[in-house]
C-alpha cells in the first residue's frame, strides 16, 4: 500500500495535506484552550476526543486516497443508495439532543450525513462526465437535482438545515463545470431569487424586470418564455405563505441576523457574544486561555460552530487572516486540481467537493461573524467533531487521488 | 466512460476562482471590521462581560415598641450560592456540597431550581449555614467552583413578646410574585418583602435599598479584585419605626389568654395609640421565616383552634349587649325614651307565638333605662327597640364606625356588617323579615357581625364623648384623622353614668373589672354573644380612667361564658397594670 502512495504523492498533494494537519493543528490548540479549564478529567475532553479521531481521520484519508478511480467510478453509485438507507437509521433510535442524526454504536455517534455529502457528489460527478449525456437539453438538469434532492429532503427533515444547505451546494455549480446551457441553470436560480426578492415589493418589481430582459435576451420559444416568467412571478407572490411555513425558530433566526439586539437573550445573544469576542481579540489577540468571552462561557457551543470566535478572541485577526488565507489557497488549489483533470469525472468531483468546502466555510465564519442567520455547521478541520473530520479527510483524500493525472 | 475528456473553459475557472476570492475577501473585510476597525467597541463590551455586580443588600428597619424595646430585629445569616454559568456539572456539585454541610441533596438541588433567575445570577443553595458548615464550604473552596457563601441580615422576632399576627413577617419574593405583582420591578428573586401585619404595611419605610459591590473577574471566572472604575454604592438601611405597644401590657395579656382563644386590644382612647393587641391562639414568629416543613404548615393550618387567623381584623362575631349603649344613645338621640319609666321584666318577652328570653331567668322586675343598661336587660329593649327605626339605629352605628373598617394601620381587615332595611331586604325580600329579627338586633345578635377591632372605635368614642382618633400602631408626630360627633351633652353624661353604673352599681355586670385602685374609675359594659359554635362568646369593652389619662379595653373570649365573670376580670388586671406602670406617683 506504501508503495501505491508513493507512487500516487504528488506536488500538489502533498502541499495539499500539509495545509490540512496545519488547519487541524490550529484546530486542536483552540479547542484545548476552550477545554483546558473545565473541571472533567482530560479523557473526556472534547481536545483528548478530537485527537482520538484524528487517528481514524488519517486512515481514511489514505484509503480514500488509495482507491483506485475505477473502483470509485464503479461503486459510488451503491453507496450513495446504501447511505441513503442509513440516513434513515437514526429514525429508528431516540432522538440525541432532539434530532435523528446520529447513528449511536456506544458512546460513539456516527453521522451518515457528513459521508452521504460527497457521495452526492461522486454520484452527480458520474451522470454529469456521460460522454452521451445531452447536456443541452433540459432533461439533464433534471437527474441532478434529483440525485441531490433525495438526502437533502431527508437530512432536512430529521431536521437537520445545515447539512441539507451543503447538500444541495455542489449540483448548480457542478452543471454549470459540466456544461448545462446556462440559461437552464437560470431557470433553476430564478425561483430563488423570486422568493427571496418578494419580501420587498421594489426589490421584487426590478427582479420582474430583470427576469423579463434576461428571457428576451436568452430567446426561448414563446411560450416557454411565457410560462417561465409567470411561473417565477407567481412564485414570488406564494412566498410570504412559505415564510409562513418555516419554524418560527427559523424565522427568528432570520430575523435576527438582520437585527441582534432584537433579541438579545436569544438568537441574537449568541451573534453579539461571537461578535463580541471576535472583536475584543483584535489584532493580536488575549492569548491562548486569555479569552474571557470564550473562558466565561460567554459564547454557546464554542469547539464546534464558533470555533472561529475563540480563535478570533485568542489568536487575534492575523491567526483568522492566516486561516483565512491557507482555505483560499486550499480552494483554489482544488479548482487548479479540477482544471487540469485529464477526465472529466474526476474534475467534477473535485470541483463538487472544492463547494462542499467553501459552502462549510462561508456559512461558519460568516455566522460568527454576524453576517448570516445562526446555523448549526462546522468548520472543517478545525471545528469538533469526529464524523465531520472523518468526512473532510476523506474529501481530501479523494481530491488528491482524483487529481492525479496519469496522461503526464 | 472515465476517459470522457475533461475540456472546461479557461472563462468558467476564472468565474469560479473569483466567486472563491470574493468570499476570503469578504469574510476577511468583515473580521478587519470587526477586530481593527470596531475593536475598542468590543474590548469594552468584553469587559463588562468580566464585570460582577455583587448585591449588598440592606438591612431592613428595626421596630421598636413605645419604651424603645426592640420587637423586631436582624441577626446575620450565612447564605451558599451558585453561579450557574461558573459550574460544569450542577448535579456532581450539589452531591459534593451535600456531602460536607449535610443538607440533603434534593433541598439544594430544589432551591436551585426555585431561585435561578440566569446563567450569572448567584443562585440560593442554602441558608442559616452553622459555622461549621461554612468551614467545610471553605476548606473545600477548590473543588467547589462557582460556589460562594456570603453573609446576609435575616429577620429575628424576640420570644418576650409574641405578636405574630401584628408584626407580620416578612418572605421571599418568588417567581409567582415577580411575574404577577412585581409591577415596578422594584424586586428581584428571594428579595425579603414584608408580608403580613406591620412588616407589610410599613414595607415602603422598613425597607432599604439594595447597595452592589462591582468585581472584576478573570478568565475563569474567580474574583481577581473590586473593581476601579465602580465605586461600591453602600446599601441605604431601612428606616426604623416606632409603635405604641407596651410590651408588658403585651405580656400581660398574652398570659391572660393562654389556653383561650380570642382578641384583646388595648388602647389610649385620647390619641388611638394601641397600647397592647392580641389575637389568641397565635403561632410562633418565626414559623414563616426559616424553611417551614410541609408537617408544621398543616399542623397550624388544619388547627381546629384556627390560630392563623387574626381574629382582632378577620374575626366577625355577633357583639351581644355590648351594642345596647348603642340603642340606647338611638333612643336618646330621637327623644324617644323617658329615662325614668319603667317596664316589667319576668324573664322573657312574647312576640305573636314565639318567646324571646332576658338572660336572667327570674326576670329584672321594674327595669328603666339605667338598670337595663347596668344589669344589662334584654326584656327592656325588645320593648324599646321596637320604637326605633331600623335604618335610624343603624345611622348610629355608623357614626361610630361600625359597619366599616376600623382604619387601624394594618394591611387588611373585614368590615363586618350593620343590618339596615337595604340589607334586611336584600337578604330575606322585602316581606321576608319580621319584628322578631329586630328584637334580636337589640341585643347585638341576629344579623350584626364586628371586629373586635371595630369594637375598639365604638368604646373610644364613647370615653371621649365623641371625640376620638383612628386607632393605630405606629407613633407618628401628627395625630391622624379624628371624628368628632355631635350628641347632646346630656346624652353623653347619661352614657357615662350608666357606663359606670356597669362597674360600680350593686348589681352591675361589670364589676369584676373596676380596677382596685382608688383614685381609677373604669367604665364599661359587658356581653354574652350566642353563637351556634357552642357556649356564648365573653365580651367586655370599657376604659378607665385617672385625671386626663384613659385606656379602653376590647376583650373578646371565644365560647367561654358570661362576659361578666370571663372578661371583666382581664380588663381589671390591665387597668391596675396600666395605672401602676404610668401614674404609680399619681394613684398614691
Amino acid at each position: 500500500m506504501l508503495s501505491i502512495i508513493k507512487n500516487k504523492l504528488h506536488d500538489a498533494s502533498i502541499s495539499l495535506i500539509m495545509v490540512t494537519f496545519l488547519l487541524s493543528v490550529i484546530g486542536l490548540i483552540s479547542i484545548g484552550s476552550v477545554t483546558i479549564n473545565q473541571d472533567i478529567s482530560f479523557t473526556d475532553t472534547s481536545f483528548f476526543r478530537q485527537i482520538l479521531w484524528m487517528i481514524p481521520a488519517v486512515v481514511f484519508l489514505f484509503i480514500t486516497f488509495s482507491l483506485s478511480r475505477k473502483n470509485i467510478y464503479k461503486y459510488s453509485p451503491i453507496l450513495y443508495f446504501l447511505f441513503i438507507m442509513l440516513l434513515f437509521v437514526p429514525y429508528l433510535s431516540t432522538q440525541v439532543a432532539g434530532t435523528h442524526r446520529w447513528i449511536t454504536f456506544g458512546s460513539i455517534h456516527i453521522q451518515p450525513s457528513e459521508i452521504a455529502k460527497f457521495l452526492i457528489v461522486l454520484v452527480l460527478a458520474r451522470y454529469l462526465s456521460n460522454p452521451k449525456l445531452r447536456l443541452n437539453r433540459k432533461s439533464a438538469v433534471l437527474m441532478p437535482l434529483i440525485i441531490t434532492a433525495i438526502p437533502a429532503l431527508i437530512v432536512l427533515k430529521q431536521p437537520d438545515l445545515g447539512t441539507a444547505i451543503i447538500m444541495a451546494s455542489p449540483v448548480i455549480v457542478m452543471m454549470f463545470w459540466a456544461g448545462v446551457k446556462p440559461f437552464n441553470l437560470f431557470l433553476l436560480i430564478a425561483p430563488i431569487m423570486a422568493i427571496l426578492t418578494a419580501f420587498n415589493s421594489l426589490s421584487f418589481w426590478i427582479w420582474a424586470v430583470l427576469l423579463l430582459i434576461i428571457l428576451y435576451l436568452a430567446r426561448p420559444t414563446m411560450v416557454m418564455g411565457v410560462v417561465v416568467y409567470f411561473a417565477n412571478i407567481f412564485l414570488g407572490l406564494l412566498s410570504p405563505t412559505l415564510w409562513n411555513m418555516l419554524k418560527p425558530y427559523q424565522q427568528k433566526r432570520i430575523l435576527t441576523v438582520l437585527d441582534p439586539t432584537l433579541d438579545p437573550l436569544g438568537a441574537g445573544y449568541q451573534i453579539i457574544q461571537s461578535q463580541t469576542a471576535i472583536g475584543s481579540g483584535g489584532f493580536l489577540g488575549k492569548g491562548w486561555g486569555q479569552g474571557t468571552q470564550t473562558q466565561l462561557k460567554y459564547l454557546p457551543v464554542q469547539e464546534t460552530d464558533f470555533i472561529v470566535s475563540v480563535i478570533g478572541e485568542e489568536f487575534g485577526f492575523i491567526a483568522i487572516f492566516i486561516i483565512l488565507v491557507l482555505f483560499g489557497w486550499m480552494l483554489l488549489r482544488m479548482l487548479k486540481l479540477a482544471y487540469e483533470s485529464d477526465n472529466k469525472f474526476s474534475s467534477l468531483a473535485i470541483i463538487g467537493i472544492m463547494v462542499i468546502f467553501l459552502t462549510h466555510i462561508f456559512v461558519n465564519v460568516a455566522m460568527a461573524a454576524g453576517m448570516i442567520p445562526v446555523k448549526g455547521l462546522p468548520l472543517p478541520f478545525l471545528s469538533y467533531g469526529g464524523s465531520f473530520l472523518l468526512s473532510c479527510y476523506m474529501m481530501i483524500g479523494l481530491v488528491i487521488n482524483l487529481g492525479i493525472n496519469y496522461s503526464d | 466512460m472515465l476517459q470522457s475528456e475533461n475540456q472546461v473553459s479557461q472563462q468558467k475557472v476564472i468565474i469560479l476562482r473569483a466567486v472563491v476570492a470574493a468570499v476570503i475577501v469578504l469574510l476577511l473585510g468583515r473580521f478587519f471590521q470587526l477586530q481593527i476597525y470596531r475593536y475598542e467597541q468590543y474590548k469594552v463590551k468584553s469587559e463588562a462581560n468580566i464585570i460582577r455586580v455583587q448585591s449588598i443588600p440592606a438591612p431592613r428597619g428595626l421596630i421598636y415598641d413605645r419604651e424603645g424595646n426592640i420587637l423586631v430585629d436582624n441577626h446575620p445569616t450565612y447564605m451558599l450560592t451558585a453561579i450557574p454559568v461558573e459550574i460544569d456539572n450542577r448535579d456532581s456539585i450539589i452531591k459534593k456540597i451535600s456531602n460536607y454541610i449535610d443538607i440533603p441533596e434534593e433541598i439544594l438541588t430544589r432551591n436551585y431550581k426555585k431561585y435561578y433567575l440566569g446563567r450569572f445570577h448567584p443562585t440560593r443553595l442554602a441558608k442559616d449555614l452553622s459555622i461549621s458548615q461554612l468551614s467545610r464550604i471553605a476548606e473545600h473552596k477548590s473543588e467547589l467552583p462557582g460556589i460562594y457563601y456570603r453573609l446576609l441580615p435575616e429577620r429575628y422576632y424576640p420570644e418576650f413578646i409574641n405578636a405574630a399576627h401584628i408584626l407580620g413577617y416578612v418572605r421571599e419574593v418568588d417567581r409567582n410574585y415577580l411575574e404577577t405583582a412585581n409591577q415596578n420591578k422594584q424586586y428581584r428573586l428571594g428579595d425579603m418583602i414584608g408580608w403580613r401585619g406591620l412588616e407589610k404595611q410599613y414595607e415602603l419605610i422598613l425597607r432599604g435599598t439594595d447597595g452592589a459591590r462591582y468585581l472584576r473577574v478573570d478568565a475563569l471566572g474567580r474574583e481577581v479584585q473590586s473593581s476601579i472604575d465602580h465605586e461600591v454604592i453602600k446599601p441605604i438601611p431601612g428606616e426604623d419605626i416606632h409603635i405604641s405597644l407596651d410590651s408588658d401590657l403585651q405580656i400581660l395579656i398574652r398570659s391572660e389568654m393562654s389556653g383561650k382563644r380570642g382578641a384583646v386590644i388595648v388602647s389610649d382612647p385620647n390619641s388611638g395609640e394601641i397600647l397592647a393587641i392580641g389575637s389568641f391562639p397565635d403561632y410562633p414568629p418565626d414559623l414563616f421565616t426559616g424553611i417551614t416543613l410541609n408537617e408544621d404548615w398543616n399542623s397550624y393550618l388544619n388547627n381546629p383552634e384556627k390560630p392563623l387567623v387574626n381574629r382582632i381584623t378577620h374575626g366577625l362575631y355577633p357583639p351581644g349587649s355590648t351594642f345596647k349603649p348603642l340603642v340606647m344613645l338611638a333612643l336618646l338621640n330621637y327623644d324617644l325614651v323617658d329615662t325614668n319609666k319603667s317596664i316589667t321584666c319576668r324573664g322573657s318577652y312574647r312576640l305573636g307565638r314565639r318567646r324571646y328570653d332576658c338572660w336572667k331567668p327570674g326576670g329584672h322586675g321594674n327595669v328603666n333605662l339605667p338598670k337595663a343598661i347596668i344589669e344589662s336587660c334584654n326584656v327592656y329593649f325588645y320593648n324599646m327597640i321596637q320604637l326605633i327605626p331600623l335604618d335610624k339605629w343603624a345611622e348610629i352605628c355608623r357614626d361610630f364606625s361600625l359597619g366599616n373598617p376600623s382604619g387601624i394601620d394594618l394591611p387588611s381587615e373585614l368590615s363586618g356588617n350593620i343590618p339596615d332595611i337595604n340589607f334586611m331586604n336584600g337578604k330575606y325580600g322585602v316581606k321576608g323579615w319580621t319584628k322578631g329579627q329586630l328584637l334580636n338586633i337589640a341585643i347585638g345578635q341576629g344579623d350584626i357581625l364586628v371586629t373586635p377591632m371595630q369594637m375598639v372605635n365604638m368604646i373610644n368614642l364613647f370615653a371621649t364623648q365623641g371625640k376620638s382618633y383612628e386607632p393605630h400602631l405606629l407613633i407618628s408626630r401628627e395625630s391622624p384623622l379624628s371624628t368628632s360627633l355631635e350628641y347632646k351633652d346630656e346624652i353623653w353624661d347619661l352614657l357615662h353614668r350608666y357606663m359606670f353604673g356597669v362597674t360600680h352599681g350593686e348589681k352591675g355586670t361589670g364589676k369584676l373589672a373596676q380596677p382596685r385602685l382608688e383614685k381609677v374609675i373604669s367604665y364599661g359594659k359587658t356581653g354574652t354573644a350566642e353563637n351556634p359554635h357552642g357556649d356564648p362568646h365573653a365580651w367586655y369593652v370599657g376604659w378607665a380612667k385617672m385625671n386626663n389619662s384613659m385606656i379602653s379595653v376590647v376583650i373578646l373570649v371565644e365560647n367561654s361564658g358570661h362576659g361578666g365573670d370571663i372578661a371583666a376580670p382581664i380588663a381589671r388586671k390591665i387597668f391596675e397594670l396600666y395605672f401602676t406602670k404610668y401614674f404609680s406617683e399619681e394613684l398614691s
